[in-house]
This record gives C-alpha cells, sequence and structure tokens, in this order.
C-alpha cells in the first residue's frame, strides 16, 4: 500500500521516458521492493522456516503474546516513521518514553513511599505519601493521559523547534535530548520505579475486550489509522514526503518546511508517549529507565518496513509490518532458547541487512516510495 | 569477480549466524564461566526432574553473587535431570517478562526468576499463576504479597544490621562521635531497602556514637556509586564508618579511597572502619587482609537449594501454585571471627565465576 501524494512537490519519481523499458527481472525486483508485500512475504516465510524449529510458534497463547508485544512497538515506529520520511532521525523517542511514561505513574499512583521519594522535587507539591493527585477513578486517569501525551508532544517539539529553527542536525539534537529527556525522569523519582498503580490505568495495557482484541489492540489500530490517513490522505503528508525527499525544492514549492519538521517531531513524541504508556501499564508501574534499551528495535523494524533512512519514503502499514517483524524475530528466537547474546547478534545482523536492504531500495527505486 | 566476492560474503555470514545458532541451541542447559565449569557448585534438588522443562530467567550476572548463584542454579537443575531454559533479559524487565511469556507457550513446567525489581517480580507471578505454572522467585523479593510463589531470600535487615553493628563496636573504640556514610542500592529493590534499614537501625540505636548518616545512591551501578562516593568524600573528607549494601562495590570504594590515603588495613592510620553485604570473594580477601571489617553473609547455597527443592517438590506433586517464602538469616562475618567462620562463606569457599 504506497501512499500517494497531494501535491506535486513530492511527485520525485525519476521519468523513464526516453529510456529503454527495464529488464522483466528488474521491474519484478522493482516491484517486489517498492511495495509493503514484501516485509509480508518475509515475515510469512519467516514463520514457516522457524516453526518447526520454535517450540509453539504457532500456538494460540503465543499469537497473544506475539501481539501484546506488537502494538507498543507497533505505535512507536509509527511515529519514529513521521520523522524518517522527513529524512530526520529521533533518537530521543526512548527518552520520551522514560520520561512521560513515570510522570503519568506519578500522578497516577495510589501510593508512594516516603523513603524512596520524599527527596523528589516534586514530594509535597504534586506527589505525596497517599500517592499523586489523578489516581482517584476515569477522569482523573484520563486528566493524566492527557497530560502526559501534552508534555510528550512538548518534548517532540523542542527537537523539532531546534532542528527546524536552529537548523541543527537531527541526529545531535535527539542525541542530546535523549540524554536530557531521561536524565530528568531519573532525577524526578530517583531512579525509583513508581507502583502502585490503579487498576483502571493497569487495564489500559492489558484488559482483552474479545479474545485478543485488547485495549493496546483498540488504541494501536486507532492512531494506525490516523496516521495513515494523515501520511496519505491530507496536505500535511505531501509536505512530508516533499520535504524529506529534497528541502529545498519542497521550500520553493511552498511547503511551510518549519512547520512541518515541528509538528512530524511533536508527533514521534506523541506516538513515543502512547506506547510507552502501554509497555508501563502492562508492567504495572512507571520507569524512569523503561525504554533504554528500546531504540534499536525501533529504527531497525522502520528500516526493515520500508522507512528510508534517506527520507522521502516509507508508510505506516509498512512501519507496522516491519515491527511485527521485529517482534516475531525476537519471539522465535526466545523460543529457540538462544543466549541472550545470540539474539542481539542476530538481531544486529537483521537491521544491518534491513540497512543494505534501503540502499538497494534506494538505487533501484530512485525516489519512489 | 564481484559475484563470487559477494557470494563468499553471504556464505560466510550465513556461516557466522549459524555457528552461533548452533552454540546457542547447546546453550539449553546450565550456563556458566568455564572457571565455573571446573568447579562443582551445584546444590541438592531433592526431586528428580527428568522430563521437566525449567524456564530459568535472570536479569544479569554482572557481580559475583548473581554469577554464582545463576551457575550454581543452572548446574543443580541441570544435576537433577531437568532440561533449562535460560533467558538472560540484561536488566530490561520488559524483555524479562516477554521471554517469561515465551517460557509459558513452550509448556514448561516450573519457572524460576532472579526478577529485575520487585514491581516487576509481582507482574512475573501473576503470569505463572494464571498459567497455573509453579515458580519460585530467587533472592530478589516481590514488592508486595500479591500472587503465589516461593520466595527465597535472605534476612536483609537483620544481616546488614549484625554487620553494622560490628562497624559501630569498632568505631566506639575510637572514644568520640564518628562520621556514618551508606552506600545504597536501588530502592524499588526491597533487598536494598531492607539493607538500608538495618544500617539505619543501628545507626539510630547509637546516638550519642554517630553523627548524622550521609547516604550516597549507587543504583546498584559501580559507575554511579564510584562518582557519587566521589563526591561524597570530598564534600565529607572525615568518614570514619563506611558500609557499603554490597560487596561488588568494593573496587570502586578502593578508587576513591586510595587517592585519599584512606584505603589502609586495621591498624594503621587513616583507616576506614568499612563494612558490606553478600559474602563474595572479594570482601573474604579484603577482611583476610584487614582493609574491610566486616560483610553480611547470604547463604546463597542454602537459598538456591531450599528453592530448588521446594520448587522440585511442588513439580512432582502437580502444584501449581505453591506459595512459601524462606529466609535465609545470614550471618556477619567479621575480622574478630573470620578464623572460625569463613568457611561458611560461599565467597571465601568457591572460586568466583566469571561473570
Amino acid at each position: 500500500m504506497s501512499t500517494t501524494t497531494p501535491t506535486p512537490a513530492a511527485s520525485t519519481t525519476p521519468s523513464l521516458s526516453g529510456q529503454a523499458p527495464p529488464p522483466r527481472s528488474r521491474a519484478l525486483l522493482r516491484r517486489l521492493l517498492a511495495g509493503e508485500g514484501f516485509v509480508a512475504i518475509l515475515i510469512v516465510v519467516f514463520i514457516l522456516a522457524m516453526a518447526p524449529f520454535a517450540r509453539g510458534l504457532l500456538s494460540e497463547r503465543n499469537m497473544i503474546n506475539v501481539l501484546s508485544n506488537f502494538w507498543p512497538l507497533a505505535i512507536i515506529v509509527i511515529g519514529q516513521t513521521f520523522v524518517l520520511v522527513l529524512a530526520g532521525i529521533d533518537l530521543a523517542q526512548t527518552a520520551v518514553i522514560n520520561l512521560t511514561n513515570t510522570v503519568g505513574a506519578l500522578l497516577v499512583s495510589r501510593a508512594l513511599e516516603p523513603t524512596l521519594f520524599q527527596n523528589s522535587v516534586l514530594w509535597n507539591t504534586v506527589i505525596g505519601p497517599d500517592g499523586g493527585p489523578l489516581g482517584g477513578g476515569w477522569p482523573g486517569i484520563l486528566f493524566a493521559l492527557l497530560i502526559v501525551v501534552v508534555i510528550g508532544a512538548l518534548l517532540g517539539s523542542l527537537n523539532g523547534l531546534a532542528i527546524a529553527r536552529l537548523r541543527m542536525p537531527p541526529f545531535m539534537v535527539t542525541l542530546g535530548t535523549m540524554l536530557l529527556f531521561s536524565a530528568v525522569a531519573v532525577w524526578l523519582t530517583r531512579s525509583e520505579n513508581v507502583a502502585n498503580l490503579p487498576d483502571d490505568y493497569v487495564a489500559i495495557g492489558q484488559a482483552s475486550l474479545w479474545g485478543a482484541l485488547t485495549v493496546p489492540a483498540l488504541i494501536a489500530v486507532a492512531l494506525g489509522i490516523a496516521a495513515h490517513y494523515l501520511l496519505g490522505r491530507t496536505p500535511f503528508g505531501g509536505w512530508l514526503y516533499a520535504a524529506g525527499t529534497n528541502r529545498d525544492a519542497a521550500i520553493i514549492s511552498g511547503v511551510p518546511y518549519k512547520r512541518v519538521v515541528v509538528t512530524a517531531y511533536a508527533l514521534s513524541g506523541v506516538f513515543a508517549t502512547v506506547g510507552g504508556l502501554l509497555y508501563s501499564a502492562r508492567l504495572e508501574a512507571g520507569r524512569p529507565t523503561l525504554a533504554d534499551d528500546l531504540l534499536l528495535d525501533v529504527i531497525g523494524a522502520a528500516v526493515i518496513g520500508g522507512v528510508s533512512l534517506f527520507g522521502g519514503k516509507g508508510s505506516v502499514l509498512g512501519a507496522a509490518l516491519g515491527a511485527l517483524f521485529f517482534v516475531v524475530l525476537s519471539n522465535s528466537l526466545n523460543l529457540l532458547n538462544l543466549p541472550f547474546t545470540v539474539v542481539f547478534i542476530v538481531k544486529g545482523l537483521v537491521i544491518v541487512a534491513a540497512a543494505l536492504l534501503d540502499v538497494a531500495r534506494t538505487r533501484l527505486l530512485g525516489g519512489a516510495r | 569477480m564481484i559475484r563470487y566476492r559477494a557470494l563468499g560474503a553471504a556464505t560466510a555470514a550465513l556461516a557466522l549466524v549459524g555457528a552461533l545458532t548452533a552454540c546457542g541451541t547447546t546453550g539449553g542447559g546450565a550456563g556458566g564461566s568455564s572457571a565455573a565449569a571446573e568447579q562443582d557448585i551445584s546444590v541438592e534438588v531433592g526431586s528428580d526432574l527428568s522430563g521437566k522443562r525449567i524456564c530459568f530467567g535472570f536479569s544479569g550476572s554482572e557481580t559475583e553473587f548473581w554469577a554464582a548463584g545463576i551457575t550454581s542454579i543452572g548446574d543443580s537443575l541441570a544435576a537433577a535431570n531437568a532440561t533449562v531454559i535460560e533467558h538472560n533479559s540484561n536488566e530490561d524487565p520488559n524483555r524479562q517478562l516477554e521471554q517469561v511469556r515465551d517460557c509459558i507457550t513452550q509448556g514448561v513446567d516450573g519457572i524460576i526468576v532472579i526478577p529485575e525489581d520487585g514491581s516487576s517480580a509481582n507482574t512475573i507471578i501473576k503470569e505463572a499463576n494464571d498459567a497455573d505454572i509453579p515458580i519460585g522467585i530467587f533472592n530478589r523479593p516481590p514488592a508486595s504479597e500479591d500472587g503465589a510463589a516461593i520466595i527465597s531470600v535472605a534476612d536483609n535487615r537483620d544481616v546488614a544490621a549484625q554487620t553494622v553493628q560490628y562497624l559501630a563496636d569498632e568505631a566506639a573504640k575510637l572514644g568520640r562521635k564518628v562520621q556514618p556514610l551508606v552506600m545504597v542500592g536501588n530502592l524499588s529493590d526491597q533487598n536494598a531497602v531492607q539493607r538500608r534499614n538495618g544500617f539505619m537501625d543501628v545507626i539510630e540505636a547509637n546516638p550519642d556514637l554517630f553523627l548524622a548518616p550521609i547516604e550516597v545512591q549507587t543504583n546498584w551501578d559501580a559507575a554511579t556509586g564510584q562518582s557519587n562516593l566521589q563526591a561524597a568524600l570530598q564534600a565529607n573528607p572525615n568518614v570514619d564508618v563506611l558500609f557499603t549494601s554490597s560487596d561488588f562495590l568494593f573496587p570502586q570504594i578502593q578508587a576513591v579511597l586510595e587517592p585519599l590515603g584512606k584505603w589502609k588495613p586495621v591498624g594503621q592510620e587513616g583507616h576506614v572502619i568499612m563494612g558490606g553485604l553478600d559474602g563474595d570473594n572479594r570482601a573474604c580477601g579484603l577482611i583476610e587482609s584487614g582493609y574491610v571489617d566486616a560483610t553480611g553473609v547470604q547463604d546463597l547455597f542454602s537459598e538456591a537449594s531450599a528453592m530448588l527443592s521446594a520448587l522440585g517438590a511442588a513439580i512432582e506433586k502437580g502444584e501449581t501454585d505453591p506459595d512459601e517464602t524462606i529466609v535465609d538469616p545470614g550471618f556477619a562475618l567479621t575480622a574478630s571471627n573470620f578464623a572460625d567462620r569463613s568457611q561458611d562463606m560461599w565467597g571465601c569457599v568457591i572460586t568466583p565465576p566469571a561473570s
């Protein structure tokens, strides 16, 4: 499902007129690489290849496990897609998760141990021995969720502003804020986990409505559809692809570049926040180090899903399939009972392979998405 | 030529992955180092677990205590003929939860977990209870009593208090008020909380001896502990008594004290009265050489044996939700009782496995 381009500026596919038609095999390869079908086929082939060796891989219970791991990661990867399409990168997503899931937990916690939290700057102002101010029921919890989503958007916007207004490199900006936001999360809680979360809050990350249809599934699907609409059916999506393909051409064509950059990073922050809340709720605690090890999974999944590190290419469906492949990969390696070092090595090789594939795609497809 | 080179590279990459995978599949049994393999540190399980599959998840093996504990549990299960599925979550509670769920998918007969912290322990216990699989928690207790599990844990508060009491007795010989300092672990870990409480019990019981204690956060991280201790000693150079919540921090303590001329054995001018907790090989050597005065000993092998025996019995009886807390009373190994009791401390009798 490749997205269409609402603005002319994004139509940067090289014209083939006047050239000899490509050989049939090359054309087939182009078609295979161009769409999300490649990742979907990869997932199916991988599952079929692993099924005889990975005990329980195709069992119902495992499917539920895989989906439970998939929804939060997919949301975060879709958020990363906005900035990758823009030819940027958001290394600070993990830090946004660390900070927002901790703040969310502090706001709704029903009790906080004074020994652990009395040295927090928030003690006796926002939090106290009875926990946070918003843990008393659904209205409070919803308000807390709104607050952390706004915080996520603001943190993302800060990155976007530094990149768009100050013209700083996205890698350096988000590397710096990754350290900054994570440090603030640790500072707020003195590195303590925030437990005693209300059941309603925990249900956001765990509750099942009917079988595999869980609250995280609903949230992820809703956000995925919204993101797909935003990227594929609105002027903003077209501006994003245009700016990611050729920044200068996009600006000359009238794309409000700075606004697009700030919005893309804000969306990355919001999606990271929501994904992080789901991770936090299923672990039943806010953690200032929750996503410390997540970044490679996010970037790797996005690239596997066909979101180009060079910008201008990628789709929500591809990003979600990339996340699914990564989750299935982790799950099957676990079911093979491999040592964690081998799991890391295999994941690393897969990410490198995906980056190589990205280069190959770019060469074969030119500017096509 | 280029094609051949590419083919060669691809073959080499595949061979590497294949070799790694082959290495991994043999690792389903007990893990551990070659050093540990030379020394049998398995304990009595008390059941024949032939045909049983046990999932063993741990969060890392970065200290001697954890390395020895992990090796001992893995070896013991293998000696009881169980098939051990080991998972290292590398200190990521989210990954540990996923690994335990993947074990449940495989239909394991029992689960043993060294959790990352108390709150994640509760989440994992709930998963095991829901799947009707008995679970044992080793040495790091859950944050609350929710759920059914076999929990084997040291009486950290009492062991710490015994150790700090010895330090207090030594400090009293100085005939003046002394400045104590405590290096605190990650306080989301109940072990760290109880060790700090044990330290505070003795400090509060001796108001005429101790000044207000200095607390140094370590979060169970060597680098954090070292930099925070350095800062604390710059602000308060006259520390007389130092208690670290874990023995694994002694190299960092030495690195900070040595340049200040405070890393001296007992009896020399500038000696800081020091104690730790765990009972590892390094602490054993440091007490013997006089640099450290005491350490609280967790009986690692007794804790492992008690938990494995209880879990093995539950599996044999078909119990799915055994609920029991096994407390290791521990003791303080001091410079005074070293000759009599050092052989009771695990760190003095084993070659430390590589972490």
